[in-house]
């Protein structure tokens, strides 16, 4: 099949970022003699799970030209839907068919508001990124609850077996490989390219760009609540405010992953590997112990280079023509 | 062209990092403890100066402190900020927990490992860590912040409190006690608390939580809090909102937070314990608690360079227990 064969210059970014993790981890190693240790690396591999999982499924939406601010918010809802449900002693496979479908529904609101009613999706997202905290601070207030029964902490609490693999890093490969699938290899996919490129042609061949788009945002909003039952396993708590401020932290992942902005292009692997990447960087930082600020700065740095770096690309391709 | 230099860079950068000097940690072959301090959050002056007295304490003690922590309030982040610790491999780490519980489970596993916990400032869940180095007891923190309010305000009136969260343990126990006590003691029976709020150590959520707490109670009388982000904001919101002199503010402050505030006249009285000497006597703790000459036993004394001793209370608690009042006369004695 063609599409197996590696086409080098088309995937030049990926392979760019794949240096860079490995920059990354000779760096990391050289900061701090504790970051090549198994127990470590499997350890703090737990912190770009859920973002991961998030990311995926904003990565869906922006190759449609669109953009999600409330995954976080959608993921709070999630948790704190989940807090009521185990103090209530629902079953756990009740529980999580209803925050899935508590978050396609959240996920059909954005798609509705911006895809049938054309709305502006930053505008949008802007909106009920705070209408969706609103709710699951009212769900939740700010008292939190940590009761969790076992059940419900088993996916983002256990590691596997005798192993120091936490349960949750399969989980999410198997959402990587299933991203991969569903944006390169089905007709959806096809899609959400074909409109991030050109919405308009699309909707001359007769195909509903508003059905994808809903879709795409209803995709996502199930990866923050898959996110939200990974998050309770990890920490124990739900609150209103849980994931408060970690959107930026997702499009990070995304735009760095060679996703553009502004819709159409894009690779599920170079996000997972700009996701590797960022995770190899905060964990060398975090165990040097290198202030907040200072870790702000380098991310943002190297955020402001890959965008630079992708539209320098592109005009060199086009001018040398 | 372009994809063949970029990789040409990264894999020389990769060489050269890994044949450069390595060095950043060398083990140091004596015998020194390694102590990591990390706060609630690095961006707040109170726990920069708890961190200088730890500095200083270490100074004399001889052991390696490092002060780390995310630079916001955030739960998740004091997790990964603690887990990063615990990779660290220290001997002892001591915390000022967001919420009690969240940070429970990378503690209860450093303690598995050996590593002792010391909370300060803010309690962890009791079975997370080995000792709780308390800046006042909770009934003596509850009392001398009333006294402040009886300094503002002698003949009573409508109280609101600020808290952090209601996962904060230490500012919803003083909450409690000053409750109780506008209700027993005859010396506290003019208050009446109306409403307590929550801003999160957030200054720009403190004032708007002050500026409502004044809209919705007319008669109120003081804003007390323990946080020392939301005293000093609930001072400003009073003067923004042109009532000095009708509502005050008391609670907890750095004393250069409120210095403006008392010199003017528009507040009377702030309480405070020595930050510097809380961290101090935390590091002190700490070196007792790895040495083996301090025990979990009620009654088992611990001597903190010089500040003298201190004795173990209940659940491993031991109060430093020197409150400081500022009133407008000796706020200028206080340089921190």
């Amino acid at each position: 099949m063609d599409a197996i064969r590696i086409n080098v210059n088309k995937h030049r970014w990926e392979l760019i970022l794949l240096g860079l993790i490995a920059v990354a981890a000779a760096w990391a190693t050289q900061l701090s003699p504790y970051y090549l240790e198994s127990g470590q690396l499997f350890n703090s591999s737990r912190n770009f799970v859920f973002t991961g999982i998030m990311a995926l499924g904003l990565m869906t939406v922006i190759v449609t030209g669109e953009m999600d601010l409330s995954l976080p918010s959608i993921l709070a809802v999630c948790t704190v839907l989940l807090a009521k449900a185990s103090a209530a002693s629902v079953p756990l496979p009740l529980a999580v068919i209803g925050i899935f479908l508590v978050a396609a529904c959240l996920g059909a609101v954005n798609g509705l508001l911006v895809a049938k009613m054309r709305l502006p999706a930053l505008a949008v997202t802007l909106g009920t990124m705070g209408a969706f905290r609103g709710v699951a601070f009212i769900i939740g207030s700010e008292v939190g609850y940590t009761g969790f029964s076992d059940s419900y902490k088993y996916l983002g609490g256990t590691l596997i077996g005798e192993t120091e693999i936490p349960l949750m890093l399969p989980v999410f490969f198997i959402v990587v490989v299933l991203f991969v699938v569903v944006l390169h290899f089905t007709t959806f996919g096809r899609r959400v390219y074909a409109i991030g490129n050109n919405a308009n042609a699309v909707a001359y061949s007769g195909i509903s760009v508003a059905g994808t788009k809903v879709t795409a945002y209803v995709l996502s909003a199930l990866t923050a609540a898959l996110g939200a039952w990974i998050f309770v396993g990890q920490y124990g708590s739900a609150r209103g405010d849980n994931a408060n401020g970690v959107i930026l932290a997702v499009i990070t992942s995304v735009v760095l992953g060679g996703v553009d902005i502004n819709g159409g292009k894009g690779n599920v692997l170079g996000v997972l590997f700009s996701i590797l990447f960022l995770w190899t960087l905060r964990n060398g930082m975090g165990l040097a112990n290198i202030a907040g600020p200072i870790q702000q700065l380098i991310i943002g740095a190297l955020l402001i280079a890959a965008v630079l770096v992708s539209n320098f690309a592109v005009s060199f391709r086009t001018s040398v023509k | 062209m372009k994809k063949t230099i970029a990789l040409a860079v990264a894999l020389s950068l990769v060489a050269g990092s890994v044949f450069a000097s390595g060095g950043a940690e060398s083990s140091s072959s004596a015998k020194k403890y390694r102590i990591f301090m990390n706060p609630k959050f690095t961006g707040l002056s109170y726990f920069e100066v708890c961190a200088n007295g730890a500095k200083e304490a270490a100074k004399e003690l001889g052991v390696d402190f490092v002060y780390t922590g995310s630079e916001q309030a955030d739960v998740q982040l004091q997790v990964q900020s603690l887990e990063n610790i615990v990779s660290q491999k220290p001997d002892a780490i001591i915390v000022s927990a967001i919420d009690l519980n969240a940070v429970a489970p990378p503690l209860v596993k450093a303690m598995a490992k050996g590593i002792k916990v010391i909370s300060y400032d803010a309690d962890t869940a009791a079975n997370a860590r080995d000792f709780f180095c308390n800046q006042m007891s909770y009934e003596g923190a509850a009392r001398a912040m009333l006294d402040c309010a009886l300094l503002n305000a002698p003949e009573g009136g409508e109280l609101a409190f600020i808290a952090a969260s209601p996962t904060s343990p230490n500012h919803m126990a003083h909450i409690k006690i000053m409750t109780e006590l506008c209700q027993t003691e005859a010396k506290y029976k003019m208050f009446k608390p109306v409403s307590t709020q929550f801003a999160g150590d957030d200054e720009a959520k403190s004032i708007e939580v002050s500026i409502n707490l004044m809209q919705a109670y007319p008669n109120l009388r003081g804003i007390i809090s323990s946080s020392a982000v939301s005293a000093p904001a609930a001072a400003r919101a009073i003067q923004s909102a042109g009532k000095v002199g009708k509502v005050f503010a008391t609670g907890v402050a750095l004393p250069s937070s409120i210095r403006s505030y008392l010199k003017d006249g528009s507040q009377k009285a702030f309480f405070i314990w020595d930050p510097a000497m809380l961290g101090y006597m935390s590091v002190y703790v700490a070196k007792a608690s790895l040495d083996g000459t301090l025990k979990n036993v009620v009654g088992s004394k611990v001597k903190a360079g010089k500040l003298g001793e201190f004795t173990v209370g209940k659940d491993g608690e031991i109060v430093y227990g020197k409150p400081l009042i500022f009133t407008p006369q000796n706020i200028d004695e206080y340089k921190f």
